[in-house]
């Protein structure tokens, strides 16, 4: 391992290169760990949805735990229209948590540290979000841009104001979860040269400061797919039922 | 301590100097941006599939479920505690008059004992009465007889001393009525 800290995010290609019309398209370790993901995800759920106990097992439990947990969230932030899109929603909190946890094992790649990754997941959210608000309410869908209560100078402003905030919500949504993995991963590497760099005499402080790190990187990790979660949930709140 | 920390940092920021400048970020290096996408979204797609048709209705049947069982316990349980209070409030009523009947129990047979004993006393009384007057009856001839019996036997005396002193026989109605004078005179002491 060098020592340098961004390295841990380079991509390489695993095996033959895969070729489709000029593009290349070969399973890199980054597709290695979105698959390590998902396998962990369908493992849980398979074990946790075979044996149907009224007193669950452990796994069952786990998967329950899940399953309500998210359920929760969306009828909090945006009720019972929501039903529909729960396993969507589910999935993606479900899978960007795991490639956080999967990332934090050591020699591992945080699939979510790669703004690709998380533009792509946050322009797919924005465009369905759009879509589904145009559907729901046509037109009207538009004035999600004007705020009601609002003095009529201020209206051209706010109304433009509110345009370019939906219109950086992809960007927001994916820059928010990309940029916290890469930053505590890249902390996480520092920190660790240091113990490497200062030896067995001066390294115990870093290595301290590495282990907290550690702690608080598994709390970003959850919390970062959470708040992933719940923004979509809020998006589509906003497209399902217009409160403004 | 401080200048201890500010020196490692700066050591190990010489030391990541030396290599930083072959990568910088390989988040931005667009080789491989297709490749991502591409497998993210297979590796989505087959999640959501297998998720939202197999996964998610699996676990949502079994939590259904688990509350149906609760909740039809609990009606049971609410049930059970319904008949309960059913069968206590029965038993109550069973109790408060089964305690009522033993209490005229025992005020009938109290009154019909009172009456008895009653009865019995009246019937004693009555009887001890008749003794006593029979008692009172037969002193009161036996006082009569006495007082005759008494005259007689004075006469007698008096007879017999007479003779014993004098020697003479006087006659006997003169010696009654003498008797009988003192005797009038004297026996209201006694009698």
């Amino acid at each position: 391992m060098a020592n340098n800290p961004m390295q841990q995010f380079t991509v390489h290609k695993i095996g033959p290169e895969i070729n489709i019309a000029g593009v290349d398209l070969s399973f890199t370790n980054a597709s290695l760990f979105m698959v390590i993901s998902a396998s962990l995800i369908i493992l849980l759920l398979f074990f946790g949805s075979k044996e149907k106990k009224i007193i669950p097992s452990k796994i069952q439990l786990i998967a329950e735990l899940f399953y309500t947990f998210v359920a929760k969230m969306i009828s909090d932030t945006a009720g019972s229209k929501a039903k529909p899109y729960f396993p969507f929603i589910f999935s993606l909190f479900m899978f960007v948590l795991f490639c956080n946890m999967v990332g934090m094992l050591p020699y591992s790649f945080t699939v979510t540290s790669h703004i690709i990754v998380t533009l792509i997941m946050a322009l797919f959210i924005f465009i369905a979000v759009t879509v589904i608000g145009f559907i729901k309410h046509g037109f009207k869908y538009l004035s999600i841009f004007v705020p009601s209560g609002v003095p009529a100078v201020l209206l051209p402003l706010i109304t433009i104001i509110e345009i370019i905030s939906y219109l950086s919500r992809p960007v927001s949504l994916s820059v928010r979860l990309f940029a916290n993995m890469m930053a505590g991963h890249t902390m996480l590497k520092v920190f660790g040269g240091f113990v490497v760099s200062l030896g067995i005499l001066g390294g115990w402080l870093p290595l301290s400061f590495s282990v907290a790190l550690t702690g608080l990187e598994i709390l970003v990790a959850f919390l970062q797919a959470y708040v992933f979660a719940i923004l979509t949930c809020i998006y589509l709140n906003d497209a399902l039922n217009l409160h403004h | 301590m401080k200048s201890f920390l500010s020196l490692s940092i700066a050591f190990a920021a010489i030391n990541t100097n030396l290599y930083s400048a072959e990568a910088g970020m390989p988040q931005l290096d667009p080789k491989y941006w297709a490749s991502q996408a591409f497998w993210l979204v297979l590796v989505f797609i087959i999640l959501y599939i297998s998720i939202s048709k197999f996964y998610l209705p699996k676990i949502k049947s079994n939590l259904d479920n688990r509350e149906n069982k609760i909740k039809e316990d609990l009606e049971n349980a609410n049930k059970f505690k319904e008949q309960s209070e059913l069968k206590i409030k029965e038993y109550k009523l069973i109790l408060d008059k089964t305690k009522k009947e033993v209490n005229k129990i025992l005020f009938d047979s109290k009154n019909a004992l009172d009456k008895d004993i009653q009865n019995k006393k009246e019937v004693i009384e009555k009887e001890i009465e008749k003794e006593i007057l029979k008692a009172q009856k037969e002193i009161s001839e036996l006082k009569k007889n006495s007082v005759s019996s008494i005259q007689n036997i004075s006469e007698n005396i008096t007879s017999n001393i007479i003779e014993n002193v004098s020697g003479d026989k006087l006659n006997e109605s003169s010696i009654k009525a003498a008797v009988e004078e003192i005797s009038k005179k004297n026996l209201s002491k006694y009698l």
